[in-house]
């Protein structure tokens, strides 16, 4: 072969080339172009090979030439098989598609009772102030419930507890945990820390605000020098975390037979900008719980000298703190059991 | 209780409007509920009559009116449904202001002039009693001021007295109260009683304990009658309905200074005698109220000579009321024990203005003088010559002073009050505080019993000073760590569990009714129940949280639940002979499909026994060794069934031998009396208590094996009636070393299979931790899997 021959076999291979590759119509197609010019004899390989038969000269014009060309083939080759194989994985991937906006497949979730969240909240909250959870009996005596709480029987604050009696035993179902105060302290010596969280009873008729059925968090503190002055860095400490370190409370007189001096704690508003709302009946304020310094007639009553130790308790209605925060309206609804209700209710035990 | 302020300020001068007042009684530890206005709002409001209503030519809901105002005839355009002619009403005239400040002008309303307008009691600041305009009874005469028909202008307080203060349950007292805190001067109360004659009444107290002071005084030649305005204004301002002169003037003396009063009609005691003692048993009083009550025996009660004319300090009777026709009046003023009004008060279920003072404690030492001044307010109102009284007294031990410093009323504070600020509160009152060696001694005043020692003092500092000067204090906290109960650490475990498998927790009631009980056949005979139920639905204290949970399945599945998991932890309920007893419990209902995928229809699978025993399992994990038998199963110590429970397909969990847990399907009894008989629910119930106090152990690490684990699949043929547990505990009998896990993987009865019969295919799973296991030494252990299954349960493998 001449050097003018190979030249010709050249311009015939391009011209063969040209656009060879690039339409190829599938990959069997692709295949048989890339057989066609650089399988084993192929008209490229056959005409890259023709060049070793050429003197040395003509081999080191022409070698890049040729080479130049295989290579070019090379890429529009491969470039066409990837379009190919893109297009042929774009029709695969169309038929399997899915209905990606089904709703999502879970295992069912379970949730906890507002009030037990409210409850663990509240009482989490003492437990970093170091009080330890304390329990009592829900079926109470007279004793527990009343007379060693400074409530003799003949007092009217008896009034406000309508009560539940066992028939036919000397038996009640206890009306607030203050019941566990005294079991508290007839088990253990001061200084203690406590709350005792827990279910309590009325004789009520059931209203949005009145359950036969209610919870309490109540709270005891003793050792040898507290007064009101602790009360109120607790319970402000205590509601502040509660309802956020903004929360301003009031403490104004009131009255428990078991505790003097006695405060009720109110909390600003947190519905209305203080001007008066539904919420806090028109006066900028919602009364939250009540407190005092232990009476020292309840320390007698339990063995403790009144002379050596002091105390602070409260007690606080886990209902009324669980409507605060979660804006229920009806006190029944968390005892209607109502999944359209508990539903809505995702908080983590704490 | 009811303050007028206009009354208050009878007994001191305030010049607060009544919101202020208001505000300093919260302060005081007076919360006040609410404040009602009394009298007019508004001016220019004259009686008019409405002559005539005519269409408004212009619009359908108007009418125009022409009103009649007993001077001139006015054009009016109003737009209240019930305005009629011939109705008497309340005419705004031109130039009238009502409330908010707004001005009545003669305008046009769509094209019709009105020339004034007719009001509602809402347009006037009243309460409302209809939607419409305010229609006046016959009777005030055209023309006259709507204003002058509401009385003078007051606020009236509802003022909530807590019951350790019955000295505040008056207007003097409260003004005492205000007196004290504002450091003002109390007016003087001005009563003389002439006496004009000597007949006494005739006074026997048979109980000087019960009642230490009883006086009583005849006022002879009455003439009863109605009060005076001034009168009937006061009481009708607290809410109170004037009855007659005398009547009216105890009533006022109550509530003017809170001491209670009684007038008897001396000519209708038997005797003429009035005797103060007990009841005896057959006793009857028909009292004021027109109401006849027997009276237990040994309540205090006064007497004529036949029988009780009074309950003491509660209820007069009617038989000895004051009437028109009255002429000798015996006025008593007495103090009773506080014990004695409240255990009368009680065993009537009588309550009245007088029983609540008693009871909280009234002034012993104003019983005379409000005696007097009521005595010379009848003789003024309606005539009659006051008598000599007669005063029958026994004396009281003195109550012990108060000694404290003011180092100690801080310290009950916490505060830093100063000792000048500290005596001023005390001497406010009580006027005579004395100083004895750096101590101050405190006689508290005979009005306040509830003044007897340093922590009521500090109250009373702290309320007169103001909780706000005291400080915020944070004592470090105990040096012991804050514990929770056993119980309580395991009821939260127990609800983050069931949480997790899907449960929501529910909260019942503790009572149940007698019907339900019955209706789940549950034992009701050992069961505390509560002696006044509010209703039948909460008599008798439960003895297990599963009837509470199937009702409030019952009530979703009502309300288009279709799935429903709910759990409980409470306390259930029982007797030891005349001992009540509490347990804690935790139990779950679950029904329905597990996924919450509606979509997946009946793809989607329902919970069944398996799902109810996960609950259980989980319950258990720290329970340590769990023995499980069948309900009922002799053999394994289980007798006892459970009437909430299928008596097939329940099991019981023994830890120790104990009965720890139940789980199975409901009694179809059960589901029948709660109409879940479709649904087949699947329920478990938990002994809390007896879970308590289980350490779990810190979790130990077990090495996973490098080496490849060698798996075999069988398929057994068993009798349909042989317990797949009896499968894994035969293959743990042979204790295989290197068998790592049994797994079912398969339950299959029908073709193929014999009848009777059922295919279970296991997967065993081997391996070592020091090497990879051989063929043969895993085929020799399935061998011997094979064999042992074959003796003990008669299986076969499927070929």
């Amino acid at each position: 072969m001449t050097r003018a021959d190979w030249e010709k076999s050249y311009a015939r291979v391009e011209a063969a080339l040209q656009g060879a590759a690039e339409n190829a119509a599938d990959l069997p197609t692709l295949e048989e172009v890339r057989v066609r010019f650089l399988g084993r004899k192929g008209e490229l390989t056959e005409l890259l090979k023709a060049l070793k038969d050429l003197p040395l000269d003509d081999k080191k014009a022409l070698g890049p030439k040729g080479n130049a060309l295989r290579e070019s083939f090379d890429a529009a080759v491969s470039a066409r098989r990837a379009a190919l194989e893109d297009a042929g994985d774009a029709a695969a991937l169309q038929k399997d598609a899915i209905d990606l906006s089904l709703p999502s497949l879970r295992p069912p979730k379970g949730r906890l009772h507002p009030l037990t969240t409210t409850l663990h909240e509240m009482a989490k909250i003492f437990s970093l102030l170091g009080y330890s959870w304390a329990e009592g009996p829900f079926i109470e005596d007279d004793k527990h419930n009343f007379s060693a709480l400074n409530i003799s029987d003949d007092h009217p604050a008896r009034d406000s507890h309508d009560t539940f009696y066992l028939a036919g035993l000397p038996w009640l179902l206890r009306t607030h945990t203050s019941t566990v105060q005294i079991r508290t302290m007839e088990a253990t010596r001061p200084p203690l820390r406590v709350v005792c969280p827990g279910r309590v009873f009325r004789h009520e008729q059931l209203d949005a605000t009145h359950s036969a059925v209610f919870h309490q968090v109540e709270g005891l503190v003793v050792d040898d020098d507290i007064g009101f002055a602790d009360l109120k860095g607790h319970l402000q400490l205590f509601l502040q975390k509660l309802l956020g370190s903004a929360t301003k409370t009031r403490f104004r007189p009131s009255f428990f037979p078991f505790t003097e001096p006695s405060t009720e704690v109110d909390v600003k508003c947190f519905f209305c900008p203080g001007t008066g709302c539904p919420s806090c009946k028109h006066t900028g304020w919602i009364e939250i719980l009540g407190a005092g310094v232990v009476h020292p007639a309840v320390f007698a009553s339990v063995g403790y000298d009144p002379e050596k130790w002091s105390g602070f308790a409260f007690g606080i209605g886990v209902e009324r703190v669980a409507m605060l925060l979660h804006g229920v309206r009806d006190l029944r609804d968390f005892y209607s059991n109502d999944l359209r209700f508990l539903r809505q209710f995702d908080e983590d035990l704490v | 209780m009811k303050i007028s302020y206009n009354w208050l300020k009878t007994h001191i001068d305030l010049e607060l409007s009544a919101k202020d007042l208001a505000d300093h009684l919260l302060s005081l530890g007076f919360e006040v509920a609410g404040i009602e206005r009394l009298g007019a709002a508004f001016s220019g409001v004259v009686v008019g009559k409405v002559l005539s209503k005519d269409k408004h030519p212009n619009a359908d809901k108007l009418a125009v009116c022409v009103v009649d105002d007993g001077a001139k005839k006015w054009s009016v355009v109003c737009g209240a449904p019930n305005v009629d002619a011939g109705q008497t009403i309340a005419f705004a005239r031109i130039g009238a202001v009502l409330p908010g400040d707004f001005k009545i002008e003669g305008r046009k309303l769509r094209g019709v002039e009105s020339q004034g307008m007719i009001c509602s009691r809402a347009e006037l600041g009243l309460p409302k009693d209809n939607d419409g305009i305010w229609v006046l009874g016959e009777g005030p005469a055209l023309g006259s001021d709507v204003g002058a028909l509401l009385g003078p202008a007051d606020d009236v307080l509802e003022v909530e007295v807590t019951s350790n203060r019955p000295d505040c349950l008056s207007h003097r007292g409260l003004a005492r109260e205000l007196a004290a805190y504002f450091k003002r001067p109390l007016k003087p109360l001005a009563s003389a009683v002439k006496e004009l004659h000597s007949v006494t009444a005739s006074v026997t107290v048979e109980d000087p304990a019960a009642c230490p002071l009883y006086g009583a005084r005849v006022i002879d030649g009455v003439k009863v009658g109605p009060s005076p305005d001034w009168l009937k204004r006061r009481l009708e301002s607290i809410g109170l309905r004037p009855v007659n002169n005398v009547v009216d003037a105890t009533n006022f003396i109550l509530h003017d200074c809170g001491q209670p009063l009684h007038a008897f009609d001396a000519d209708r005691l038997a005797g003429g005698k009035l005797v103060v003692r007990r009841s005896k048993a057959g006793e009857t009083l028909l009292a004021l109220d027109h109401k006849s009550y027997a009276l237990p025996a040994g309540l205090l009660v006064i007497a004529d000579a036949e029988k009780p004319v009074a309950l003491a300090g509660v209820m007069g009777g009617e038989e000895s009321a004051v009437t028109e026709k009255t002429h000798r009046v015996i006025l008593e003023s007495a103090y009773f024990a506080p014990a004695e009004a409240r255990r009368s008060s009680q065993a009537t279920r009588l309550r009245s203005d007088s029983s609540y003072r008693f009871e909280r404690g009234a002034d012993a030492g104003a019983t005379a003088a409000a005696g007097e001044r009521a005595t010379a307010l009848i003789a003024e109102l309606a005539g009659g010559k006051p008598g000599k009284v007669v005063f029958v007294e026994s004396r009281q031990p003195a109550r012990p002073p108060i000694r404290a410093t003011v180092e100690r009323l801080n310290k009950v504070l916490g505060s830093d009050f100063d000792a000048t600020a500290v005596r001023g509160v005390l001497s406010s009152i009580a006027a005579d505080l004395k100083d004895e060696g750096g101590a101050f001694v405190f006689t508290a005043p005979s009005w306040r019993h509830d003044l007897a020692g340093p922590n009521d003092l500090a109250e009373e500092v702290g309320r007169f000073l103001g909780y706000d000067g005291v400080p915020y204090r944070m004592a470090p906290a105990a040096a012991r760590a804050a514990r929770v109960t056993p119980v309580e650490a395991e009821s939260r475990r127990a609800r983050a569990a069931l949480a997790a498998l899907g449960l929501s927790e529910a909260y019942h009631y503790d009572l149940l009714s007698e019907k339900t009980l019955a209706a789940c056949r549950l034992d009701s005979r050992d069961l505390p129940r509560v002696a006044n139920p509010l209703s039948e639905d909460w008599a008798v204290l439960r003895p297990s949280l599963l009837p509470g949970l199937l009702r409030s399945a019952a009530y979703n599945l009502n309300r288009g639940a279709d799935a429903v998991r709910l759990f409980e932890v409470g306390k259930t309920y029982g007797l030891k002979g005349a001992e009540p007893q509490e347990r804690w419990r935790v139990a779950g209902l679950m029904l329905g499909p597990v996924l919450d995928a509606r979509w997946q229809g009946a793809r989607a699978p329902r919970a069944g026994y398996p799902d109810a025993k996960a609950c259980v399992e989980e319950l258990l994990s720290r329970a340590g060794v769990v023995t499980w038998a069948k309900l009922g199963d002799a053999a394994a110590g289980v007798t006892a069934s459970d009437p909430l429970f299928h008596p097939v397909n329940a099991a019981r969990a023994l830890v120790g031998g104990v009965p720890a847990a139940t789980v199975g399907w409901l009694h179809p009894r059960a589901a029948r009396a709660f109409d879940l008989e479709r649904e087949a629910p699947v329920v478990f119930d938990a002994d809390l208590e007896l879970l308590a106090g289980k350490e779990a152990g810190r979790t130990k690490f077990a090495p996973i094996s490098p080496y490849p684990t060698s798996r075999r699949d069988l398929a057994l043929v068993l009798d349909r009636a042989t317990p797949y547990g009896r499968v894994e505990a035969v293959i743990a009998g042979l204790k295989l070393a290197d068998l790592q896990d049994v797994l079912l993987f398969d339950v299959y009865e029908g073709k193929g299979v014999p009848e009777g019969k059922r295919s279970l295919a296991i997967r065993l799973t081997f391996g070592r931790l020091d090497r990879t296991l051989t063929d043969a030494e895993v085929s020799a252990s399935v061998e011997s899997v094979v064999a042992a299954l074959g003796k003990d349960l008669g299986a076969v493998l499927r070929s």
